[in-house]
Parts: structure tokens; C-alpha cells; sequence
């Protein structure tokens, strides 16, 4: 008896059957969709394919937030998820999302910029799926996502990513890192379109004021900062002080360098009307020399390898038993966006923008990230967005 | 994109025939399924 044909239907059932187990996770991860609810400031509810049609009906379309103030003003855009393993900044924009009263000027918000890497994930590193942020009422689930966006949505790489318009030559990878494809193309590639996308809401509504939320590794020397270009520096500075002074954190300024390309705090301000910024708190998860990627490192930002380097002086961060803890990180980025705001409203006093009901580091600090998240259970009919 | 496309037939139809065409190192039968995941994915666009 030939028992060829047995082994070889044997060994490609046992492939699939392997492919199925592995893949089933992948995509309940890539189809699970966050709820958003829609606090009181918020007026309208957009697409950011609505400015970059090449966008529709693709994974990395988007929703925008709007939330208008009762009087006329400046206009800002917050954006989180560049990169979808900096969860710091989706939740600091899910957090103005669900809490913020705009009085005078008006509020863009992009919570999962990148929602094609949102829905990606890294299984080379061992990244978890998904993490869990403890509320008053439960756990709040989100998506843990990659830096880069999936290539299920963008493929094929090219071998080396030719930026537009500049020409400058980028890694291959970088064709889906949506802080190197500014200022992007309606027609290119498609974290190009993304980028597009919000060029274009920034030239059409004439925002003022743009603000890229990260997080950064703490052997990074770009961490725990806000990055500017010429145009921005002075008021980065003004936030930087200030914040020092009155909450009692560094965040230093560091320069938007001229000649590395498709950065958000580059392109924005040299292809549009908006003085751009990007914050960076320091993330230890994202650091090479560290435990297990888990959730808990996620959260908790504690790690006995880095304590070690901490204590040779290798990190860029203070880092001690307690870590850099997901609160600090969030509540940072909410204390800097806002002193930004409030800096600027100062500077230019026709276009103020004036917010309230957004916690600051030391609330966020005190009660936590989650307790200041919406329960979508409990929400009004209507209230609840998918992302 | 299309030439993209035709590359990965190409190789995962090579894959397929050395499956096909192995008689006895079983280590390759098992590799030769295992490179032809990604393509066969790739080409009937299962995401």
C-alpha cells in the first residue's frame, strides 16, 4: 500500500489545523472594536475618509471627533495611535473624548489614528492582544496594537520607503508608520492617504494648534518630552516651565530636526497652518532589555532589568521601584496637552481655546486612568461609538 | 501590484510541486506546507 498520499494529507491537515488555532485569535483581535462614549462636549462625529476619500471603506479609515465650544475661538487637533503600542495616547484622547466641555474655540479628536496598526499586533516580541484598564464600574478592554500598520491593509513593502515629497530614503517598514508618512498623498500608499487625511482636515478647518500623543522607550534620548519645530518652540518651552513650576514634572523640548522626514512635529508645520507638537512620555514596555512584554509591564511599567540600568545610569528617565506607571504617562500627556492649549489661548488671544472638565497628572495620578473612562453600558442610546 | 501577485502564485505553485514530488524527508514536507501558508493567504486575500 502507497502510504505516500496518507502522510502528505495527514501532515497538510495538521497545518491547517495548526493555522486555524493560531489565526482564530488574530482575527477576533482584528475585528473587536472599542467603545468610545460620547461626552457632553462632543457635537459631531466624523470620518477622516470625509478629507481623504482613498481612505473609504478601508481598515485604516478612522473616526474624528468634534467637539465645538459655545463661543468661537482657536481650533486644536489631538491625535492618538500614531503608533498603537503607545497606548498612552489613545487613552489620553479617549479621556478628552469622554470628559471634555469646550467653552470657547473647538476640539478635533482622533483617537486610534492608525487603525490599521491598532488591529495588527507584533507576535515576534510576544505582545499581548489586548489590555484591561480597571474602572469604577469594571474593565474597560482596548486593543493592543502594533507600531506599524497591518500589511493586510498595505502590501507590498517596497525595499526601500521613498518619502514624498522630500525623496529622502526611509527604511522599507517605514511605508506603514504613520509618523513617517506625513505629509502623505491623496493617491499613495495608503498610511499615506492616512496622513493625507489629516493634512487636510488641518488645512480645511484651519487648526491652530496639533498635537501627536507617543510614548517613547527610556533608553531613548527623545523621551519624556515635547518635540517642536522652530514655530512651535516657544510656546513648547512656555508649557515646559510652566508645568515644572506648577504640577512638578520634567518634560523637557526637544527640536524637530530639518532633515529626518515624515515626522509628524516636521511635517505638519512646514505643509500646513498649524504649529505642531508631539509628546512623548516614557514607556518601559517598549524598551529591548526588559521581562516579558505582559500587560502587567504594560500597566505597570516596572521592570528588575531596567531598575538595574536605571542604576547605572543608563536610561534617560528617572526610574526607580515604582516604575513608569500607565497613570503617570496619561496623566502627563493630559497636563501637557492642556498647558499647550492654555499657552497658546494666552499667546493669541483672538483664536483662545478654553476647556474644562479634562483631569490634569495629579487627578489621573490619585484615582487612576479608569476612573475617568465612561461605563458604555450604562450610556445613552446613541452615546456609544464603535472603533 | 499585479506582478506581486503573480510571484506568489508562482512560488507557492514551485512549494506545492516539491510536496508534491517528495518522497522521503519528511522535515521538508513539513516545511514545504509551512512556506506555502503565507502565499497561498496572500493570494486568495484571507484577512
Amino acid at each position: 500500500m502507497n502510504r505516500d498520499p496518507l502522510l502528505k494529507s495527514a501532515l497538510a491537515a495538521a497545518v491547517v489545523g495548526l493555522v486555524v488555532w493560531g489565526g482564530l485569535p488574530l482575527v477576533r483581535h482584528r475585528r473587536y472594536d472599542v467603545p468610545v462614549v460620547k461626552g457632553p462636549g462632543v457635537t459631531a462625529v466624523h470620518r477622516l475618509s470625509e478629507y481623504s476619500p482613498g481612505l473609504k471603506g478601508s481598515l485604516a479609515d478612522t473616526n474624528v471627533y468634534v467637539l465645538e465650544g459655545r463661543e468661537p475661538g482657536g481650533k486644536a487637533l489631538l491625535i492618538g495611535d500614531t503608533h498603537s503600542n503607545e497606548p498612552e495616547g489613545m487613552l489620553t484622547a479617549v479621556i478628552v473624548i469622554e470628559n471634555a466641555v469646550v467653552a470657547k474655540g473647538t476640539l478635533y479628536v482622533i483617537p486610534f489614528f492608525n487603525n490599521s496598526g491598532s488591529r495588527n499586533t507584533r507576535a515576534g516580541d510576544g505582545y499581548p492582544l489586548y489590555f484591561d484598564v480597571a474602572t469604577d464600574w469594571g474593565a474597560q478592554r482596548f486593543r493592543f496594537g502594533n507600531r506599524d500598520a497591518s500589511p493586510l491593509d498595505q502590501w507590498p513593502d517596497p525595499d526601500v520607503y521613498i518619502h514624498y515629497p522630500e525623496r529622502q530614503l526611509l527604511s522599507y517598514i517605514d511605508v506603514r508608520n504613520t509618523n513617517r508618512t506625513w505629509p502623505g498623498r491623496a493617491d499613495g500608499p495608503l498610511m499615506e492617504r492616512v496622513t493625507f487625511g489629516a493634512m487636510e482636515l488641518m488645512r480645511r478647518e484651519k487648526i491652530d494648534v496639533a498635537v501627536d500623543i507617543h510614548g517613547a522607550e527610556t533608553m531613548f534620548p527623545v523621551t519624556n518630552c515635547i518635540v517642536a519645530p522652530e514655530r512651535s518652540v516657544k510656546l513648547a518651552t512656555l508649557a515646559s516651565l510652566t508645568l515644572k513650576a506648577t504640577e512638578g514634572f520634567e518634560n523637557h523640548v526637544e527640536p524637530s530636526p530639518v532633515g529626518f522626514r515624515g515626522l509628524s512635529h516636521r511635517e505638519i508645520g512646514d505643509h500646513g497652518p498649524s504649529l505642531p507638537f508631539l509628546l512623548e512620555a516614557p514607556i518601559p514596555f517598549l524598551d529591548q532589555p526588559t521581562g516579558p512584554k505582559t500587560v502587567k509591564l504594560l500597566l505597570d511599567g516596572k521592570d528588575p532589568f531596567l531598575l538595574s540600568l536605571s542604576k547605572k545610569k543608563k536610561l534617560f528617565v528617572p526610574y526607580d521601584e515604582s516604575g513608569w506607571p500607565l497613570e503617570k504617562r496619561v496623566g502627563q500627556n493630559l497636563s501637557v496637552t492642556l498647558e499647550i492649549l492654555r499657552q497658546f489661548s494666552k499667546k493669541t488671544a483672538d483664536r483662545p481655546i478654553a476647556i474644562r472638565g479634562v483631569p490634569r497628572y495629579a487627578d489621573v495620578v490619585k484615582a487612576g486612568v479608569g476612573h475617568f473612562l465612561a461605563d458604555p453600558a450604562t450610556a445613552p442610546a446613541g452615546a456609544v461609538v464603535l472603533n | 501590484m499585479i506582478a506581486y501577485y503573480l510571484i506568489t502564485a508562482f512560488l507557492l505553485v514551485l512549494a506545492a510541486w516539491n510536496f508534491v514530488r517528495e518522497k522521503e524527508r519528511r522535515q521538508d514536507l513539513v516545511l514545504y506546507l509551512l512556506v506555502m501558508i503565507p502565499l497561498l493567504v496572500r493570494l486568495l486575500r484571507w484577512k
